[in-house]
C-alpha cells in the first residue's frame, strides 16, 4: 500500500520511443484515411472520425509526457497564513472528524481550519452535527444559510468571511498529511502562482474491484499526465488537496458557480488571466474512492458533464490569454470524455457488419493488421513505460466501459440540460447496479445474435470471423465494468460495510445517531 | 522428458515415414557426394555446409534411408526441448521454461522441421544455445560462457546464413542496453566478432570464387502482409490448408485482447523479453524489407530461429495474467497446438506435404520402357529420382543436366517446341509431372494439351499433378 502512494509518480519519458510512437500514430491514421478504399461511406466517416480522435489523444498524450521532470521554483522560508477549508455536504461525521483532526495537526506556523458546512442548504440531516464537531475539535464552522452554486458557492461564501492570502481546500474525505502546507505553500514564491495541486490519492483503493479500478484510472492522470501538465503551466485544478491564491481567485470572481466542473473551469480562467499553476507530485492527502457503481457513475457523469461544459461554454481554443500549450492541454483533458462516443462508434462497427454486411473499409484484413498491431502495441508499451507500468486492463475497462455515462453526459451538455451537483457517496450504496450496465449487456446480446445472423447470411467467412473478434474485444473490455455492477459484488461491498459498522457500534465508536446519519448519506 | 518422448513418438509413428520432399531429396543428394563435391554443391545452393557435413557422416554411420537421415534432425529437435527449458528458466523462471518447452514439443511447425532432412532443427538448437550464452553473459560473464557464446555463434553461421540476423539483433540489444552487460564486454564481443569474421571469411571467399551461388535458387515472390501473418500462423498453428489458415489469421484481433489482458500494474517489460522481441522484430523486418530491396527470401522456415523467442515471450506473457486466466490461456494454446499438429499430420490437404513417393510409385507401376517421364520444375528430379525404378526415361523440362556446372537453364517459350520434340521423340507416352511452379508450369501444360491427347490425370498432393499424354498411334501397343 505504501508503495502505491509513490510508485505511480516514478514516471519516465523515453523520447525516442515517444517520437517513434507519434510517427506510427500519424502513419496509421494517414494510411487508414487515404490509402484504404472506403466501404460504406457513413461507417467510413464514423471510423475516420474515431481514428482522428484517437490520433488527437495519442499525440496530446505524447506531447504532455514528453518531459515529466519539471519542478517549479519554491522558497521554503515562505510562510503566509492559510485558511484551510474542508467542504461538507452531509458526509458522515467520523469521516469529517478524521479530516479535521489531520488538518489541525498540519505542521505549519499560521493557518486556521474551517468546516464549510453545506448540510443545511443541501437538506442533510446531520448539518448540526458538523457544528458540534467543529466546536468539539476547536475549529470554525461556516454553515451556509442561502443556497446556490453547490460546492463552489460554499467556497465563495467562506471566501467572503475569511482573510488569509492562501486557501487550502479539502473534500470531507481527503485527509491531509501533516506536511501538506509545508510542501505546497513554498511554491507561492511567485506572485503569479494561482494554485498548487497535489494528487487525489484513494486510501481505500484496495477495498474492492471498483475502488482499485478507480484508482488505477487516476494513476495515469496524477502520474505522468499531471507531471507533464506541470511543465506546460497547465496543471488541472481538481477541487481538493489544493492551495489557491485568494488574489488570483478574486480576479476570476471566485470559484465558478455556473459549471458542474467548477474547479476545472476556475483553473482555466485563472490560467487565462496569466496566472501560473504548480503540480506537486507527492501524495500529501488521502481520500476515498467511490465504493459502488452508482456513485462511480455519478462521479463520472459529473466529470464528463463538466468537461463538455468547458468545450461548449468555455472552449479553450477561443479563450483569450491562454498559451498554445494551455489550449492544447485543456482541450485534451476536456475532450477525453468524448472517448465514450468513440468507443460506442467503434463497438457498433462489427454490429453493423453482422446485421447489414456493411463494412467501413474494403481492404485486406492482414494489411490493416500489419499497420494497426505495431501501432497499438507500441502505444500501450509507451503508456506502460511512461507510467511506470501503472496502466491496467481494469482501468482501460473502466474508461471504455463508462462510454454510456460519457455519452449521456455529452447529450446532456449538448442540449443544455441542467444537472445538479451531486456529492458522491463515500460509502457503498446498496442496491442492484445492473441497470447501469444495461447497454453493455445489450451489446453482448446484440453481438451474439448478430453473429448468428451474419453466419446465416454468408457462412464462415474471414469478415465474419474478424468482426466477431472485434465484437469479442469490446465485450472483453466491458467485463471489468460489468463485473463491478454484479449484484453479489455490490452486496458484498455493503455487507463488508455493515459488519464494519457493527464492529464500530460494539466498540461504542459510533453512536446510534451517527450510525443513522451514516446510512442517510447513502441517499446522496 | 515427457515432451521429448511425445515428440519422438509422433515422429516415429507419423512423420519419419512420410514421403521424401524436394528439399530433403536435395539434402540427400548433396550429402551423398564426396566432401569436396559436397562443399561445392552446397556453396552453389545458397547454404552453408555444417549440416550437410554432419548428415554425410550420419549416413555413413546409420545408413542411407530417409528415416535414418531424418532422425538426425529429430535428435537436434529433441535436444532443443531441454535447451529451451534451460533458456526459459534462465530468462524467466522454471515454470515459464517448462511451458515454453511444452509448446516447443507440441508445435506442429517445429515437429515438421524436427523431422525434415534440412538444417532447420540444428539451426534452432544452435540459436537456443547461443541465446542462452548471450543472456548468461549479462548475468555472469565468465570465460566459459564467452567461449560457449563464440562457439555456438560460429557453428550457427556455418548452419544457416540467417544466423547473422540473430547476431545482429543481439548487437542492437547490446548497444541499446550496454549498461546491463559486464565491464569490458564490448572488447570481448569485438573479439568474438573478429573470430567469427576470420573463420567465416574462407567460406565467403570460396563461394565468391565459385561465382555460382544462388543460381539454383527457386523462384520466390516478394512477400505481402498475408505472408507475414501466415508465418506467425504457421509458427503457432502449423501448416494448415487455405480454409483453416484463413480462419486462423482472421482471428488476429484476438492478439489485441490477449495483450490488453496482460496490462497489469507492475507488469513491466523485462530486458529478456525485449531481447526476444528484438530477435523477432529485427529478423522479420530484415527479411521482409530485404525481400524487396535485394531478393525475395521471405519464407517461414528461414525464420524458424525466431520460434524459440516467440514461444518464450508467449509463455512469459501469460505470467502477467491473473492465475486462473493464465491457466486457461496456457491450456488453450497447448490444445490448439495439439489440434493443429493432428490436423497437419492427418490432412492430405496440408500444404507442405509433397507426395513424390506416391507419384513415383504410380509411374513405376504404370509406365513402360516406351514412355518418357518429363519433370517440371527441373529440380524436382531430386525426390523423384530417389524412389524411381521405372524402365521409362526420366528427363526435365527445361532440359537440365545436374552434373553440368552453371545454373538450371531458364525456361524459354521459344525453345519449348524444340525441347518437347527432343524429349518425346520416339516415345509412346509422355508422363508429365508438374510441381513447384516456377512461373511456366501452365505454359508447358497448355503446350502439351494443344499438341497431344491427354489420356490421364492424377493429383497426389498440393501442386503435385501428373498428366499422361499419348504421343504416337503407330505402334502395336498404341493400337491396342
Amino acid at each position: 500500500m505504501s508503495d502505491r502512494k509513490h510508485s505511480f509518480l516514478r514516471t519516465e519519458s523515453p523520447r525516442v520511443l515517444l517520437a517513434f510512437n507519434a510517427i506510427m500514430a500519424i502513419t496509421y491514421f494517414i494510411a487508414i484515411t487515404f490509402f484504404f478504399m472506403p466501404g460504406n461511406r457513413i461507417l467510413f466517416g464514423f471510423l475516420i472520425a474515431g481514428e482522428a480522435f484517437h490520433l488527437w489523444q495519442v499525440l496530446t498524450f505524447l506531447y504532455t509526457v514528453w518531459d515529466t521532470r519539471h519542478i517549479a521554483p519554491r522558497n521554503t522560508l515562505l510562510r503566509p497564513s492559510v485558511d484551510v477549508y474542508i467542504t461538507a455536504a452531509g458526509e458522515s461525521i467520523e469521516i469529517m472528524e478524521a479530516t479535521v483532526r489531520a488538518a489541525k495537526q498540519m505542521t505549519y506556523p499560521s493557518f486556521k481550519v474551517y468546516i464549510l458546512n453545506d448540510g443545511y442548504v443541501a437538506g442533510k440531516k446531520n448539518w448540526r452535527d458538523m457544528e458540534t464537531l467543529a466546536a468539539r475539535l476547536g475549529v470554525s464552522c461556516i454553515t451556509r444559510q442561502i443556497p446556490g452554486g453547490a460546492k463552489a458557492g460554499n467556497i465563495n461564501h467562506a471566501l467572503s468571511l475569511t482573510r488569509s492570502p492562501l486557501i487550502a481546500i479539502f473534500d470531507a474525505d481527503h485527509v491531509p498529511h501533516a506536511d501538506f502546507l509545508a510542501k505546497t505553500v513554498p511554491y507561492f514564491v511567485d506572485d503569479k502562482v494561482a494554485f498548487v495541486q497535489t494528487p487525489q490519492f484513494y486510501k481505500n483503493l484496495e477495498k474492492s474491484h471498483l475502488t482499485n479500478g478507480s484508482w488505477e484510472q487516476q494513476e495515469l492522470f496524477f502520474g505522468p499526465i499531471c507531471k507533464g501538465k506541470n511543465r506546460l503551466n497547465s496543471a488541472t485544478l481538481c477541487g481538493t488537496n489544493m492551495v489557491i491564491s485568494r488574489a488570483a481567485l478574486a480576479t476570476v470572481g471566485g470559484m465558478k458557480t455556473d459549471s458542474i466542473a467548477e474547479d476545472f473551469v476556475t483553473g482555466l480562467l485563472m490560467h487565462a488571466r496569466g496566472y501560473r499553476s504548480v503540480y506537486v507530485p507527492e501524495v500529501l492527502a488521502e481520500g476515498l474512492a467511490t465504493e459502488d457503481l452508482r456513485s462511480y457513475s455519478t462521479q463520472q457523469f459529473r466529470w464528463a458533464r463538466g468537461a463538455f461544459d468547458v468545450i461548449f461554454r468555455y472552449n479553450p481554443l477561443f479563450m483569450r490569454g491562454l498559451t498554445g500549450a494551455q489550449r492544447i492541454q485543456y482541450l485534451s483533458s476536456a475532450s477525453f470524455y468524448l472517448s465514450g462516443i468513440v468507443v460506442m462508434i467503434d463497438a457498433l462497427l462489427p454490429i453493423a457488419f453482422f446485421y447489414t454486411g456493411a463494412v467501413a473499409v474494403q481492404m485486406n484484413s492482414m494489411l490493416l493488421a500489419a499497420i494497426f498491431l505495431p501501432y497499438i502495441f507500441l502505444t500501450f508499451y509507451v503508456i506502460q513505460r511512461v507510467s511506470n507500468a501503472h496502466f491496467t486492463f481494469r482501468s482501460l475497462g473502466f474508461s471504455m466501459g463508462s462510454f454510456s455515462i460519457h455519452t449521456a453526459a455529452f447529450f446532456a451538455a449538448l442540449t443544455g440540460r441542467k444537472n445538479d451537483f451531486l456529492v458522491t457517496s463515500k460509502r457503498a450504496l446498496e442496491g442492484n447496479f445492473l441497470p447501469i450496465v444495461k447497454w453493455h449487456l445489450f451489446y453482448c446480446a446484440l453481438a451474439l445474435v448478430g453473429i448468428v445472423v451474419a453466419y446465416d447470411r454468408e457462412g464462415v467467412t474471414a469478415s465474419l470471423l474478424n468482426n466477431s473478434m472485434w465484437a469479442l474485444f469490446n465485450v472483453t473490455i466491458f467485463i471489468p465494468f460489468i463485473y463491478a455492477s454484479w449484484p453479489e459484488k455490490a452486496n458484498a461491498a455493503v455487507a463488508v460495510q455493515r459488519s464494519a459498522e457493527e464492529a464500530l457500534r460494539r466498540e461504542d465508536i459510533l453512536s446510534p445517531g451517527q450510525l443513522m446519519q451514516t446510512q442517510s448519506s447513502y441517499a446522496d | 522428458m515427457s515432451t521429448m518422448i511425445f515428440c519422438a513418438a509422433v515422429s516415429v509413428f507419423f512423420l519419419l515415414p512420410q514421403s521424401l520432399r524436394l528439399d530433403e531429396a536435395q539434402s540427400l543428394w548433396e550429402s551423398g557426394r564426396s566432401p569436396s563435391a559436397l562443399l561445392m554443391i552446397v556453396a552453389k545452393d545458397v547454404h552453408v555446409p555444417l549440416f550437410h557435413i554432419l548428415l554425410h557422416m550420419w549416413r555413413v554411420a546409420f545408413g542411407s534411408s530417409v528415416a535414418a537421415a531424418r532422425s538426425l534432425s529429430l535428435v537436434f529437435y529433441i535436444l532443443s526441448i531441454p535447451a529451451i527449458y534451460i533458456l526459459g528458466r534462465l530468462a524467466y523462471s522454471r515454470s515459464t521454461g517448462l511451458y515454453a518447452s511444452v509448446l516447443f514439443g507440441l508445435s506442429p511447425f517445429m515437429n515438421w522441421y524436427g523431422n525434415e532432412i534440412r538444417m532447420y532443427a540444428l539451426f534452432t538448437l544452435l540459436i537456443i544455445l547461443n541465446q542462452f550464452f548471450f543472456l548468461r553473459i549479462i548475468k555472469q560473464g565468465s570465460a566459459r560462457i564467452w567461449i560457449g557464446y563464440g562457439t555456438t555463434a560460429m557453428l550457427g553461421i556455418y548452419t544457416h546464413y540467417l544466423f547473422f540476423l540473430s547476431l545482429a539483433a543481439q548487437a542492437v540489444f547490446y548497444f541499446l542496453h550496454r549498461s546491463l552487460f559486464p565491464p569490458r564486454s564490448l572488447a570481448r564481443f569485438s573479439i568474438v566478432a573478429a573470430v567469427l569474421v576470420f573463420s567465416f571469411a574462407p567460406w565467403v571467399w570460396y563461394v565468391y570464387a565459385l561465382k555460382e551461388a544462388g543460381m539454383q535458387l527457386p523462384l520466390l515472390m516478394p512477400p505481402t502482409t498475408v505472408d507475414l501473418f501466415n508465418t506467425f500462423s504457421q509458427f503457432v498453428f502449423g501448416f494448415q490448408d487455405d480454409t483453416l489458415n484463413t480462419i486462423f489469421v482472421s482471428l488476429w484481433p484476438i492478439t489485441v485482447i490477449l495483450v490488453f489482458l496482460a496490462l497489469r500494474r507492475g507488469a513491466r517489460f523485462r530486458f529478456e523479453t525485449e531481447y526476444f522481441l528484438y530477435t523477432i522484430i529485427c529478423s522479420f523486418a530484415a527479411l521482409f524489407i530485404g525481400s524487396f530491396v535485394l531478393t525475395p527470401v521471405f519464407v517461414s522456415r528461414y525464420l524458424i530461429f525466431t520460434v524459440p523467442s516467440l514461444y518464450l515471450v508467449l509463455a512469459h506473457f501469460f505470467d502477467a495474467y491473473p492465475p486462473r486466466l493464465a491457466q486457461a490461456a496456457r491450456w488453450s494454446v497447448a490444445i490448439v497446438m495439439v489440434a493443429g499438429l493432428v490436423i497437419q499430420i492427418q490432412s492430405p490437404a496440408t500444404p507442405v506435404k509433397e507426395n513424390y513417393r506416391q507419384v513415383v510409385t504410380y509411374i513405376n507401376e504404370h509406365a513402360g520402357p516406351q514412355d518418357t517421364i518429363i519433370l517440371s520444375t527441373p529440380f524436382t528430379i531430386y525426390p523423384i529420382e530417389y524412389y524411381y525404378h521405372s524402365p521409362a526415361t526420366l528427363a526435365t523440362l527445361p532440359i537440365w543436366n545436374r552434373y553440368d556446372t552453371g545454373p538450371i537453364p531458364a525456361f524459354s517459350p521459344a525453345q519449348l517446341p524444340a525441347q518437347v520434340a527432343t524429349l518425346t521423340d520416339g516415345y509412346q507416352k509422355a508422363w508429365l509431372v508438374l510441381s513447384y511452379d516456377q512461373g511456366y508450369e501452365q505454359t508447358i501444360k497448355s503446350y502439351f494439351d494443344q499438341h497431344y491427347r491427354r489420356i490421364g490425370t492424377e493429383h497426389f498432393s498440393r501442386d503435385l499433378d501428373l498428366y499422361v499424354y499419348q504421343l504416337r498411334y503407330d505402334t502395336p501397343l498404341a493400337r491396342q
